[in-house]
């Protein structure tokens, strides 16, 4: 291994995040010393260290369930040893779009719950919002806490074969991921201390506090101390662990739907020295079910009242109520007018051109073009339910070009990008593997983007499909300083 | 120094307002000494924001809000890089007053030396422009004492002043903010020849003790032109010469042509007016 493991890597035809194109594979000068750390192992010290981060992630109970599998539930996220890294020039760009993106969802979602300005001069098509499941229309004239809708956002960024950056979607509702962002960095520091340092990592380690600081920043009783809650679906929720994670990691009570009960128009917790009410939840569960006398009837997960004592105003919700609205893949299509609209400028980062099988001569086009093609539900996420043209049988074609027949408003199509590569450990040798960046982007007080994010790795060659539930890994992501 | 800052107003109506139309000047311009990096203005109850460049070369955004509203809040969050552009150990001297004759025929100079609305030139004022140059030949010189004048003998004091008053009662009074004191500085330059023109913008407070007035909110200097060396920044409210912890809105004649936020609405006027600045260091 000494020999060089990076000796026999080969970028392909791709874009690698660490080595330029080119028969002479220059390394990214921020690169520079990972690489030579990585170089240095020796095959037994390469071990220790996997076995390590493996048992770490054991001992922590970093697990996280898949659905529809019927071997044990419950997993240990993949970790790749080598870092992703960002230079500080590249992430400010990114920072700064992000803070654009969050600002403008968020005057988007106000202004359609209010007086719709964006649908009046056309902007975007009433229809579109008005069609979408998690339209929202019970609280329409309703004035969230602060005038936010998404306090925590997770975006998803993709670089293409030239390296740029492009947002692939957003998340507003409940994005997950970030406990993952900070048990990566407990394992790297661990792993490899003297390089971490000596590249100017930038720090994750204050999300937590930065989390708890935009939940009370929203309660509406600022007289006291505020008591803010987790509200989750339960242990078999397939981010449990995040959710007791960041509940431990932030000081406050995580709680089941049965934990809190609504009385009067006001929200209590029941504890052991009686009813405690609560001041701010932070619901890690979609709003269909957070309230069965308001939403889905069926739902034994929520808290009947709860919505009643959201809408006098007595207790906030984050994210707010409707915030699914901004995740739908056809609104994300006009992520970039509404940029424009509400903030008069150009997006500062790039949307993947996206084609609305909605729209005729889109679903005509997306019809005639499948093999090229990404076709995506507008409103699933995790991965399922997609169609790659490339990858797919001429029977699974047929049956995505008739449900897009059937149900055109329900699907979009992407033409297929080749996301960037970066080296792996694959089976003790070094290969590429295609990566995604999920940053976290905080909205209380102030707009806040904690530098890095999950870089997921397809682990399965040649795979574009980076989500968990669908086999990917992760890898820590460093921001330099500069 | 690279700086953010975070400005946010809040206009609370007693009763439904609507048919708004507002403009501001709250996007920080690219000079040589100042660049901004970014800049995201929004606006509550959601609405269309379009902009254009004024006369005095300031960023406008603009927009309107037909429908009834009870609260209008505007927020503006941006980056900006600034550079230095005096040196403490080198200031400009060496322009002698007897040059400013042949700048007052420049024609863009002309409106920095004429009276404007909120700066009344009248004997009072020459007189004591007059007083204040003293022997002093010197252009840079001459300004700086009048910097100093303001900052050593003006009370710094909030609500005796409002936003319409002129530099007369505020060099008759000799009190105010940062604004009245800037237009009594201008008043006097302009009396002297020396164009000087109202600059609107914030400061990073990088005191210790955090001891510089008017911070935390929107701040208000001068500018005056000193001959082959551009527009120097004086800051009366802290006897400061403007170095890179200043940030630049726009500039203008006085107040009237840079105040961040102007508007028209159909309603009663605000129950309350809340303004949130912080200026804060960001890491190179």
């Amino acid at each position: 291994m000494k020999t060089n493991v990076f000796s026999r890597y080969e970028t392909g035809a791709f874009f690698d995040e660490m080595f330029d194109r080119g028969d002479d594979r220059l390394i990214r000068p921020h690169y520079q010393k990972i690489l030579e750390r990585i170089s240095a192992l020796n095959p037994l010290e390469y071990e220790e260290k996997r076995s390590q981060a493996v048992s770490s992630f054991l001992e922590h109970g970093v697990t996280f369930t898949v659905y529809g599998d019927s071997e044990g539930a419950e997993r240990i996220f993949p970790f790749d040893l080598i870092p992703r890294v960002i230079p500080g020039n590249e992430w400010s760009v990114i920072e700064r779009g992000l803070k654009q993106r969050i600002l403008a969802l968020n005057l988007f979602l106000n202004d359609i719950y209010h007086q719709g300005r964006i649908l009046q001069e056309g902007v975007i098509p009433r229809e579109i919002v008005e069609t979408c499941p998690y339209f929202r229309k019970e609280i329409i004239g309703f004035h969230v806490p602060k005038d936010i809708y998404i306090h925590v956002c997770g975006s998803d960024l993709i670089r293409d074969e030239k390296g740029t950056y492009m947002v692939l979607e957003d998340n507003g509702r409940c994005p997950s991921g970030v406990s993952y962002v900070l048990e990566n960095r407990d394992i790297m520091k661990r792993a490899f201390p003297r390089t971490y340092q000596s590249m100017g990592v930038r720090s994750v380690e204050a999300y937590p506090e930065l989390l708890l600081k935009t939940l009370e920043y929203l309660s509406p009783r600022q007289s006291q101390k505020p008591v803010c809650v987790l509200l989750t679906p339960g242990v078999y929720n397939s981010a449990y662990f995040e959710h007791t994670f960041l509940a431990r990691q932030m000081g406050i009570e995580i709680v089941e739907g049965r934990d809190l009960i609504a009385i009067d128009g006001f929200v209590y917790m029941r504890t052991t020295q009686g009813l405690v009410q609560v001041d701010v939840i932070y619901r890690r569960l979609d709003d269909d079910f957070i309230d069965p006398s308001f939403f889905r009837k069926d739902s034994v997960l929520g808290v009947p009242g709860l919505m009643d004592s959201y809408l006098k105003g007595n207790v906030a919700l984050a994210n707010g109520v409707g915030t699914g609205l901004a995740d739908d893949k056809v609104t994300y299509a006009y992520v970039p007018d509404m940029i424009r609209f509400y903030l008069g400028q150009d997006p500062i980062l790039q949307s993947v051109p996206t084609y609305l099988c909605w729209r005729d001569e889109d679903r005509k086009f997306v019809l005639e073009n499948l093999a090229n093609l990404v076709v995506k539900p507008a409103n699933e996420s995790g991965g399922y339910g997609m169609l790659i043209g490339s990858e797919s049988t001429k029977a699974e074609c047929n049956e995505f070009k008739k449900r897009i027949n059937e149900n055109p408003r329900e699907y979009i199509a992407q033409p297929i990008i080749s996301l960037s590569r970066h080296p792996t450990f694959c089976n003790d040798e070094l290969a590429g593997r295609h990566i995604d960046l999920r940053p976290f982007i905080l909205y209380g007080s102030d707009l806040e983007v904690v530098p890095g994010g999950l870089t997921r790795v397809a682990l399965k060659k040649d795979s574009l499909v980076v989500n968990s539930s669908q086999g990917g890994g992760s890898k820590d992501t460093w921001v330099l300083k500069s | 120094m690279r700086l953010y800052v975070y400005h946010r107003t809040v206009y609370t109506y007693p009763d439904p307002v609507s048919n708004s139309f507002n403009e501001l000047r709250l996007h920080p311009l690219s000079y040589d000494w100042q660049k901004c990096e970014s800049s995201l203005i929004s606006v509550l109850p959601s609405t269309c924001l379009r902009e254009y460049l004024d006369l005095n070369g300031n960023l406008v955004q603009y927009f309107e809000i037909p429908t009834e509203h009870q609260k209008l809040t505007i927020e503006a969050r941006s980056v900006v890089n600034t550079v230095s552009r005096v040196d403490f150990n080198q200031f400009p001297y060496g322009t002698p007053m007897s040059t400013l004759a042949d700048i007052e025929k420049r024609v863009n100079c002309r409106n920095y030396l004429q009276g404007s609305a909120y700066v009344e030139l009248n004997p009072d004022a020459w007189k004591q422009a007059i007083d204040l140059g003293g022997n002093s030949g010197d252009v840079f010189q001459t300004a700086y004492q009048i910097m100093e004048f303001i900052y050593s003998n003006y009370e710094y004091c909030i609500s005796t002043t409002s936003v319409d008053t002129s530099s007369s009662t505020v060099i008759r009074d000799q009190k105010g903010v940062c604004q009245d004191f800037a237009h009594a500085a201008l008043t006097f330059c302009r009396c002297l020849g020396i164009p000087a023109r109202y600059v609107s913008g914030y400061f990073y407070d990088h005191t210790k003790d955090q001891s510089m007035r008017g911070a935390e909110a929107s701040h208000a200097w001068i500018e005056v032109l000193i001959n082959g060396h551009g527009w120097y920044g004086l800051d009366p409210t802290n006897n400061r010469v403007v170095d890179d912890t200043y940030i630049i809105l726009g500039t203008g004649r006085d107040y009237r042509d840079v105040a961040p936020i102007t508007g028209t609405y159909f309603g009663r006027l605000p129950s309350s007016m809340d303004v949130d600045v912080s200026v804060k260091k960001l890491e190179e």
